[in-house]
C-alpha cells in the first residue's frame, strides 16, 4: 500500500512543473486504483488460503471418522488402521505445504517476510489447523495413549529442514486439546459398546486431567476455551455415565 | 489395549506426564497474553491523546470561522505527540508479527487518521494520503519498523472523519459561514466517487463505504438550501 500511495503523491509537483493541472480527484482517482489493485489482490490471496483451509477441515474431519472406525477393532486390524491413518495426516501435511508455498509467493510478490503473511492470513487458516490439531492428537491418543505435546505438534507440521509449515500457537493447541475430549468421548462409547471396560476408564481419567487444567486457565485469556469447556463437562458426564 | 494391572499402576506416571504437558501449554499461553496485556497497555496513553484531539475537534461545531485553523493545528499536534509512543509500542511487537497484534494497535491508528484527515481536510483542503498519515503519527521513524497503518485502517479511518462533516456543514451554516458547506460537499463527493473505484467485500469496510452515501446526501442537502436561498457565490 505505502508503495503504491507514495508513487502517486508525488504526481501533483510533478503535473504542475509540467504546467498541467491536475484535479484533485483525478489525483485521487489514481491512489484509489492503487487500493483497488491491493484489495483485489488480497482477495484472491484470501480464497485461495480458505479454499486450502478448508480442504484440511475437510481431511481432518476423513481422518477422525477413519481412527473412530478402527479404534475399536481387534489389535491388527487396529494398528492397519492406525497405519493408514498417518498416511491421511500426511496427506493434510502436503496441504499445509500448498499454504506455506502461498504464503512465501504472497510475501515474494509484495517484498515482506512469509512470516508477516502468515499472521496477516491467520484467520483465514486457523479453522483447518484448529481442526487438524484435533485429528493428529487423536491419532497419538490412539498410538501412545497419552497427549500430544504443542512441540510435537510443531514437529510434524514442518517440513523436511524442520522450519514450521504454520505456526501453531499455545491457544492453538489448547483449543485442539479441548476439542480432543469429545473426540474421546465417542471413542470411549464406542469402546464401551464391544465390552471393553478399561477404556472408558483410562479416557475418563485422562479427560478429568486435561478439564481439571483447562479449568484453571481463566477465562478472560482464552474466551472460547471457556465455552469449549462446557462441551467438555458434558462429555465427561457422558463417559463417567458409561465408566 | 492395556491390562487393568498396567492400567492403574501407570496412571499416575501418565497423569503426571499429561498435567506436565499442559502445564508447560499454559505458561506458554500465559506468556502470549501478558505481551497481549502489555501491548494494550503501551496503546493507552495514545488512546488519551486520540480522545484530545477529538475532543479539541469537537471545538468546530460552536466556534467561530476564525478559530478553526487553529483549532485544527492544535489536534494535529496533539496527534504528532503520539510519535515518541509508538516507538515504545513497536519494541514489545516481534518481529514479522504486526498483523498477529494488529487488532491491538489497528483501532487506535484509526481513530488518529480520522481525527488528522479532519483536521487537514479543513487546514488544506485535501485528503491527507496514507503515508502522510504514517509519517505524522511517527510509523516512519528508527525504532517503528514493526508498526505500519494498513489500508483497511487506513480506508476505515477516512471514512470516519467523512462521517463528521454533513453535522460540520449544517452548523456552519447556523454560524452564517456559507464557503464551508461547499467545500464539504465537494471534499465528500470527491471522496464518495474515489471509494466506488473499490471492489469490496461484505465486511466492515463494505458497511463503512454504505454509510458514505448518506453523508454525501447530507451535505448536498445543505447546498441545495444555501443555494436555493441565494447564500451561495454565483459560479463563475
Amino acid at each position: 500500500m505505502a508503495q503504491a500511495d507514495v508513487l502517486v503523491a508525488t504526481m501533483p509537483e510533478a503535473s504542475t512543473s509540467t504546467g498541467i493541472e491536475i484535479t484533485r480527484r483525478q489525483h485521487l482517482q489514481s491512489t484509489f486504483e492503487a487500493y483497488r489493485s491491493q484489495l483485489d489482490s488480497d482477495n484472491e490471496y484470501r480464497e485461495k488460503l480458505i479454499i486450502l483451509s478448508r480442504t484440511i477441515t475437510q481431511l481432518s474431519k476423513k481422518l477422525i471418522f477413519h481412527l473412530h472406525r478402527g479404534a475399536t477393532s481387534s489389535p491388527s486390524a487396529r494398528a492397519k488402521c492406525l497405519k493408514e491413518a498417518r498416511g491421511k495426516e500426511r496427506e493434510i501435511w502436503g496441504n499445509f505445504g500448498k499454504i506455506k508455498v502461498e504464503l512465501n509467493s504472497i510475501a515474494d510478490s509484495n517484498g515482506v517476510e512469509a512470516l508477516e503473511g502468515f499472521w496477516k492470513w491467520n484467520r483465514q487458516v486457523s479453522p483447518g489447523l484448529e481442526e487438524y490439531i484435533e485429528g493428529l492428537s487423536f491419532l497419538w491418543y490412539l498410538e501412545h495413549q497419552s497427549l500430544i505435546p504443542l512441540e510435537e505438534v510443531q514437529r510434524t507440521l514442518s517440513d523436511e529442514a524442520g522450519e514450521p509449515l504454520v505456526v501453531v500457537t499455545p491457544e492453538d493447541y489448547i483449543l485442539g486439546m479441548s476439542d480432543l475430549t469429545g473426540e474421546l468421548m465417542r471413542y470411549a462409547t464406542n469402546a464401551l459398546s464391544t465390552g471393553d471396560h478399561e477404556t472408558p476408564l483410562a479416557v475418563c481419567d485422562f479427560v478429568r486431567t486435561v478439564k481439571s487444567y483447562f479449568d484453571s486457565i481463566p477465562p478472560h485469556m482464552l474466551f472460547k476455551l471457556s465455552k469449549k469447556q462446557e462441551e467438555t463437562t458434558r462429555s465427561l458426564e457422558k463417559i463417567e455415565k458409561g465408566a | 489395549m492395556a491390562d487393568i494391572a498396567i492400567a492403574s499402576s501407570s496412571s499416575t506416571p501418565r497423569t503426571e506426564s499429561v498435567g506436565s504437558t499442559l502445564a508447560s501449554a499454559i505458561a506458554l499461553l500465559e506468556n502470549d497474553q501478558n505481551l497481549k496485556k502489555q501491548i494494550r497497555e503501551a496503546v493507552e496513553p495514545i488512546d488519551d491523546l486520540s480522545r484530545s484531539a477529538i475532543t479539541e475537534l469537537n471545538k468546530l461545531h460552536s466556534a467561530p470561522h476564525s478559530q478553526h485553523a487553529e483549532i485544527c493545528q492544535n489536534a494535529a499536534d496533539i496527534i504528532g505527540r503520539t510519535q515518541p509512543i509508538w516507538v515504545t509500542v513497536a519494541a514489545l511487537i516481534p518481529q514479522g508479527e504486526f498483523y498477529r497484534y494488529q487488532f491491538a494497535v489497528g483501532p487506535t491508528m484509526r481513530n488518529l487518521t480520522t481525527s488528522l484527515v479532519l483536521a487537514r481536510f479543513m487546514l488544506h483542503d485535501e485528503l491527507t494520503p496514507a503515508h502522510t498519515v504514517s509519517k505524522i503519527l511517527g510509523l516512519q521513524q528508527e525504532g517503528t519498523e514493526a508498526l505500519q497503518l494498513s489500508a483497511e485502517d487506513y480506508l476505515q479511518g477516512v471514512i470516519g472523519s467523512v462521517n463528521e462533516l454533513p453535522r460540520l456543514s449544517i452548523n456552519a451554516v447556523t454560524a452564517q459561514n456559507f464557503d464551508l458547506p461547499i467545500k464539504i460537499s465537494s471534499f465528500v463527493n470527491d471522496i464518495f466517487a474515489s471509494y466506488s473505484l473499490l471492489n469490496l467485500r461484505n465486511d466492515a469496510l463494505r458497511r463503512k463505504f454504505d454509510s458514505l452515501k448518506y453523508d454525501l446526501k447530507r451535505c448536498e442537502d445543505v447546498v441545495y438550501d444555501l443555494t436555493l436561498r441565494g447564500l451561495t457565490k454565483p459560479r463563475e
